[in-house]
């Protein structure tokens, strides 16, 4: 009993040191004495993929330009469809040592109920470019612009799992157009590629690293580029706000995100070196030339916008789909 | 010419010392597995996937690919000294090899089975560089429809091919396909069996799940398996294999080569029946099929040909359609996509240096392994009385070790280890476990084309025999799966069994 006791007032006292070690790293935040000890950088995905190249290219680029006193850390925490390792982040609650990309899991996978923490429980501090999504089709097909697919009443197109942009833009496209233009979901963008090269589906949204590489190839025709503005990578693209469909606008943002409740000075230091990463020739050269993705800061505020605008729009497909109620 | 040109500027690639080595250290693995009783390509491959993952990129198939036409060249050394075999594609060696072995000529079948292996593993790459570019230019028209027809062409074959208890593998395809099930559905994204459980979201990885049930169930089932026979004498010598023989052998090798790798590309039968019906073939063509068993050069040529050239052909379905057909290429599937490559139709056109220093690593692999086998075999002979006691829990370390490095998941481990424990059981109670990896590995495919083919065709059903390549592919599936019945029909015995691996 006594032994009882006396294990419960240990673990009062470790609470309570845990408290003071927390007020202790606020009080330093704030003293402008951040950071003073390496950073995690948390990867949810497994090494060599897109998720990973983008963490490792901004820690590789702010360790370059010696931004930061201390140490990135990368580390994959696979698992769950991105939930591993995204809890992994969230549970440090206030903790500034702790970061993480933005994926489309990190939306999807909440929403679909696998994972115990959502977009709300990470603090956006800010974004570094935005990835367009090019609307194609082949070479071989009929349709020469966009608004030749008007001709058709019925499409389809791959997707890499259920609820992904490409998903997303194939309902937002249709509703645009009037047409339907159906997802069918594959397990990879390789899968959809060859689908769509072996005329299995006849359109395609894709990444701009991957459509850039078959466009060359003479395989497949842009129709249009999902961005805002038109990207320098590919200056013959239309944007579908040009040719009359401004709603369809929809881009993936590159950016970093903290655990919940990290101190708003922290916030501003990382914008600061954000903004000095995005503008770095040694970020044009290591990731925008290489991945053909549009150079952009955006600012913790703006970020932290497009990620509920983001989330919302995924919410609403999943109960357009039934998926979710 | 122009694939010339490419193989050998893959060759070239492949001298690169890091994959030279890589290649080399998966040929000596591959030769020591195949000697070891119990442990075949499969279970070697999926040792090895783990520790070769973290090579990334073109060595880690090198190696792969290595430790699986290694145990080709190894399985006979067993076969041929001892008189068992050392797995399963090497079994119809034993039939020719020992009785030679005990007429005082071991050195001379080792020799022979050296040289068979050789010329089927060149054979058998110059058909899978051969065959592989046209294939995958053609592999762009199997869309969702064929790829649906594709399957229930390879799980007809493995069910009528697959073993002596076909109900038992039905039973353990069963158990297969239901474990593909679990995780999130790949069409509507609803979780499936996972118990609320965030590891299982993604579903069971197979080429962990193979890591277990083949890697660790084959140590664990063969503590048991004590080699305790003498080993056959033999000079070294007697090892370099003759002129006389290789002429001798001449029709033998190619036979088997041939059939070997034709066998080795259709899906769901492999390298076992490969040597099975080459051995058969060889017999029946010969004019004096009694001397067969006796001790002849011309039993291990064939076999042994056929299975080199057999591992060659289970290549081209996964390196061009992205389907395995056998459990050991499964495992390889594995590997690739760990190394972040999707194997499939776009392979070649977006990674034509992967693949040619890939195919030309198993050229110089092949090569490599001639000398390696002469010169190792007496070390190999030697290990097989090593006592398990202090090899195996090497092995299992480094196989739990690997598992773990590959993302850092102790989930990973469990499942390894709880796949180990059900392949024991399993073995124990004789159900097959290649028919349960693939269901796991071909149960999602199919489920997924399916519903991918009813999505492009709003629920109409008959798009399944409108389209050519399908529409062959059922009829060849409706005339695998009448087999059994004619031969019933007409009185004959069953087709020869497919004994542990495919």
């Amino acid at each position: 009993m006594t032994y009882g006791l006396s294990n419960f007032v240990n673990h009062g006292r470790v609470v309570g040191l845990g408290l003071l070690t927390a007020a202790a790293i606020a009080v330093s935040a704030a003293a402008a004495e951040y950071p003073d000890k390496d950073i995690k950088m948390i990867i949810p995905f497994g090494a060599g993929g897109g998720s990973d190249t983008l963490a490792r290219t901004i820690a590789g680029v702010i360790e370059e330009m010696k931004l930061i006193p201390v140490k990135i850390l990368p580390e994959n925490r696979t698992g769950g469809s991105g939930a591993v390792g995204y809890s992994v982040v969230a549970k440090e609650k206030g903790d500034p040592y702790h970061l993480a990309t933005v994926s489309v899991s990190f939306f999807t996978t909440p929403l679909l109920g696998g994972s115990p923490v959502s977009y709300k429980d990470f603090t956006p501090l800010a974004a570094i470019a935005q990835s367009p999504y090019i609307m194609v089709v082949p070479t071989s097909s009929e349709y020469q612009k966009l608004d030749d697919l008007k001709k058709t009443p019925r499409f389809t197109t791959g997707t890499t799992g259920v609820v992904s942009d490409a998903a997303l833009l194939a309902k937002m496209t249709s509703n645009a157009l009037g047409i339907q233009i159906d997802s069918v979901p594959f397990d990879g963008e390789g899968e959809v590629m060859a689908a769509l090269l072996g005329g299995h589906v006849n359109v395609g949204f894709l990444n701009p690293s991957e459509a850039m590489a078959q466009m060359k190839a003479g395989k497949l025709r842009p129709l249009a580029i999902t961005s805002a503005e038109r990207s320098p990578a590919f200056p013959d693209i239309p944007t579908f706000k040009e040719l009359g469909y401004g709603e369809i606008l929809h881009t993936q943002l590159r950016g970093l995100v903290m655990p919940a409740d990290v101190p708003p000075e922290v916030v501003t230091y990382w914008e600061g070196i954000l903004q000095k990463v995005a503008t770095s020739e040694q970020w044009k050269k290591q990731y925008i030339d290489r991945f053909h993705d549009i150079p952009d800061y955006v600012d913790a505020e703006g970020f932290k916008q497009v990620l509920e605008r983001t989330n919302a729009r995924y919410e609403t497909m999943m109960k357009e789909l039934g998926i979710i109620k | 010419m122009e694939t010339l040109a490419l193989l050998w500027d893959g060759i070239l690639a492949a001298t690169d010392p890091a994959i030279f080595a890589c290649t080399i250290l998966g040929a000596v693995v591959g030769l020591l597995i195949g000697a070891l009783p119990g442990l075949g390509p499969t279970a070697g491959v999926a040792i090895m996937l783990p520790v070769a993952a973290g090579f990334g990129g073109v060595a880690a198939i090198a190696c792969l690919g290595g430790v699986y036409y290694g145990s080709m060249f190894g399985g006979a050394i067993t076969s041929i000294l001892l008189g068992i075999p050392g797995d399963a594609p090497s079994v119809m060696t034993v039939i020719d090899g020992y009785p030679m072995a005990q007429k005082g000529e071991a050195g001379r079948a080792l020799g022979t089975s050296v040289f068979a292996s050789f010329v089927g593993g060149l054979l058998g790459i110059a058909g899978l560089v051969a065959l592989s570019v046209p294939v995958s230019r053609y592999a762009l028209a199997f869309g969702p429809t064929e790829m649906t027809a594709m399957m229930c062409f390879a799980l007809s074959l493995l069910s009528v091919l697959g073993g002596r208890n076909a109900f038992k593998g039905f039973v353990a395809l069963a158990l297969g396909l239901w474990l593909g099930m679990v995780g999130l559905d790949p069409i509507s994204a609803l979780p499936r069996y996972t118990g609320g459980s965030m590891n299982l979201f993604d579903g069971l990885d197979f080429s962990i799940v193979a890591v277990g049930l083949f890697g660790l169930t084959a140590i664990f089932t063969s503590l048991e398996a004590n080699v305790d026979k003498p080993v056959a004498k033999y000079t070294f010598a007697s090892l370099l294999p003759r002129m006389s023989d290789a002429v001798q052998t001449r029709w033998q090798l190619l036979q088997g080569s041939v059939l070997g790798f034709f066998v080795g590309v259709l899906p769901g039968v492999g390298a076992s029946a490969a040597t099975m019906l080459s051995y058969a073939l060889a017999k029946r063509l010969s004019p004096t099929p009694e001397k067969y068993g006796t001790g002849i050069v011309e039993g291990v040529a064939a076999p042994e040909a056929a299975n080199n050239s057999a591992s060659y052909g289970a290549m081209i379905p996964l390196f061009t359609l992205g389907i395995p057909g056998s459990a050991t290429t499964a495992v390889m599937m594995g590997g690739l996509i760990m190394i972040g490559l999707q194997p499939g139709p776009l392979l070649f056109t977006e990674n034509p240096q992967f693949v040619w220093s890939v195919f030309g690593s198993f050229a110089i692999g092949n090569l490599a392994l001639v000398f390696l086998t002469l010169l190792l075999t007496p070390l190999l002979a030697a290990a097989l009385f090593v006592p398990t006691a202090y090899l195996y829990p090497i092995v299992i370390a480094i196989v739990v070790y690997g598992v773990f490095a590959i993302d850092n998941s102790t989930f990973n481990v469990m499942l390894t280890i709880l796949a180990g424990g059900a392949g024991i059981i399993l073995a124990r109670l004789d159900y097959p476990a290649v028919p349960l990896i693939l269901g796991l590995v071909l149960g999602p495919l199919l489920e997924r084309n399916i519903r991918r083919t009813l999505i492009q065709s709003q629920g109409d059903l008959l798009v399944f025999i409108e389209r050519p390549i399908a529409l062959g592919l059922f009829i060849a599936t409706v005339l695998v799966l009448s087999i059994p019945l004619f031969l019933k029909l007409t009185g004959r015995k069953k087709i020869a069994a497919d004994e542990a691996e495919v």
